[in-house]
C-alpha cells in the first residue's frame, strides 16, 4: 500500500511521468480530468451553499491534510481567502532531499479548483508568486449578476 | 468575532494530525485515467518509476538492513493508517497479512474505489523494491476485497 502519507511524492512523480508522456498539455488534462471526476463534493457544497461552502470543503481538506494556513470567509464583502502559510503538498515536497517536485507542481491547484467553480459563478484567483517556498493565496468572490 | 458574518479558520501545522485518506481514492482515480488513456503497462511503468525514485531509501534500507527494513516500514504505515493487519516471520519470509485493509475501506466507505486494479500499486512497488534490493516477493489477493497475504523472501544466490 502507498500510504495516504506517502501520496504527495507519487502525485508529483504522476505528473513527471504524464509530462513526459506527452508534455505538459498532458499533464494539464489528467488535471481537468481529476477534477471533473474527483471534486464533486467541492462542486455540491459550492452550488449549495456559496462561499460557506468553500470554507466548509477546505475546513475539512487542509485539517487532515496538516495545513499551516488563514482561512476567512467574509460574507458581507462577499469574500473567501486562504491564506497558505506553509502548504502540506508542497512543503512535504521540499522536505523529500531525494526527488525534485515537478516543475508545475503548483498549477494543479489552479486548474482543479478554478474549473469547479467558475462555471458556478465564482471569480477564482490563486497567487503562486511563492510557491518555491511552499506559500500562496487563494482568493474566491461570487459573481453577482444583475 | 462578533460579526456573524466573518469566520476565521487559523491553524498550524502542529495542530492537526497529518492523515487525508481521500488520497487513496486521488491515487485511485490516477490508475484509472492511466489505464483507460495510456494502458495497462503505462500504469505498471509509473508504478516502477514510483518506487524507483520515492522507495530508493527504503530499497536501500532493505538491502542493508534485510527484512526487518520491510517489517519497520509497514508497522509504521499501519500504524498510521489503522486497519487490521499482522506481521510475522514464517521460515525465510516476512508474511504481511492484511485483513482489512484501510486504504480499500476508506474508498469504498467515500465511493472513491474507481477501478478494482487499485492493488497494483501495492503489487508493482513491491515488486519492484524487492528487485532493486535483491528480494522477491507475492501479493495475494482478490481485487478489490481490501485483504491479502503479502510475502518477502531473500533471492537465492
Amino acid at each position: 500500500m502507498i500510504s495516504c502519507t506517502e501520496f504527495i511524492p507519487a502525485y508529483s512523480e504522476l505528473f513527471k511521468f504524464l509530462d513526459k508522456k506527452g508534455g505538459k498539455e498532458a499533464v494539464v488534462r489528467f488535471w481537468e480530468n481529476l477534477s471533473d471526476e474527483f471534486l464533486g463534493n467541492l462542486r455540491d457544497l459550492a452550488a449549495k451553499k456559496g462561499l460557506a461552502g468553500c470554507f466548509e470543503y477546505w475546513s475539512h481538506t487542509l485539517t487532515e491534510e496538516a495545513a499551516d494556513f488563514r482561512m476567512v470567509l467574509d460574507e458581507k464583502q462577499n469574500l473567501f481567502t486562504i491564506e497558505m502559510r506553509q502548504c502540506p503538498s508542497k512543503g512535504r515536497l521540499l522536505e523529500i532531499e531525494h526527488i525534485k517536485p515537478y516543475k508545475y507542481y503548483c498549477e494543479h491547484c489552479d486548474v482543479l479548483y478554478r474549473r469547479v467553480l467558475e462555471p458556478l459563478g465564482f471569480e477564482y484567483h490563486v497567487d503562486l508568486t511563492n510557491c518555491r517556498r511552499a506559500k500562496c493565496k487563494v482568493t474566491v468572490k461570487k459573481i453577482h449578476i444583475s | 468575532m462578533t460579526d456573524k458574518k466573518i469566520k476565521i479558520l487559523d491553524c498550524k501545522s502542529f495542530d492537526n494530525e497529518y492523515l487525508h485518506k481521500d488520497f487513496h481514492g486521488s491515487l485511485c482515480y490516477a490508475i484509472k485515467y492511466l489505464d483507460e488513456v495510456y494502458g495497462e503497462q503505462a500504469t505498471e511503468d509509473y508504478l516502477k518509476q514510483v518506487a524507483k525514485t520515492y522507495y530508493a531509501p527504503l530499497t536501500e534500507r532493505l538491502k542493508k538492513k534485510g527484512l526487518s527494513a520491510l517489517e519497520k516500514h509497514w508497522q509504521k504505515i499501519f500504524g498510521i493508517e489503522g486497519g487490521k493487519f499482522s506481521i510475522e516471520y514464517k521460515a525465510q519470509k516476512l508474511v504481511l497479512t492484511v485483513d482489512k485493509c484501510p486504504a480499500i475501506a476508506h474508498m469504498k466507505r467515500k465511493g472513491l474505489l474507481f477501478t478494482q486494479r487499485y492493488c497494483q500499486t501495492t503489487v508493482v512497488v513491491n515488486e519492484t523494491i524487492c528487485a532493486e534490493a535483491g528480494y522477491c516477493c507475492s501479493c495475494k489477493y482478490e481485487p478489490g476485497a481490501g485483504k491479502c497475504v503479502q510475502e518477502f523472501w531473500k533471492e537465492r544466490d
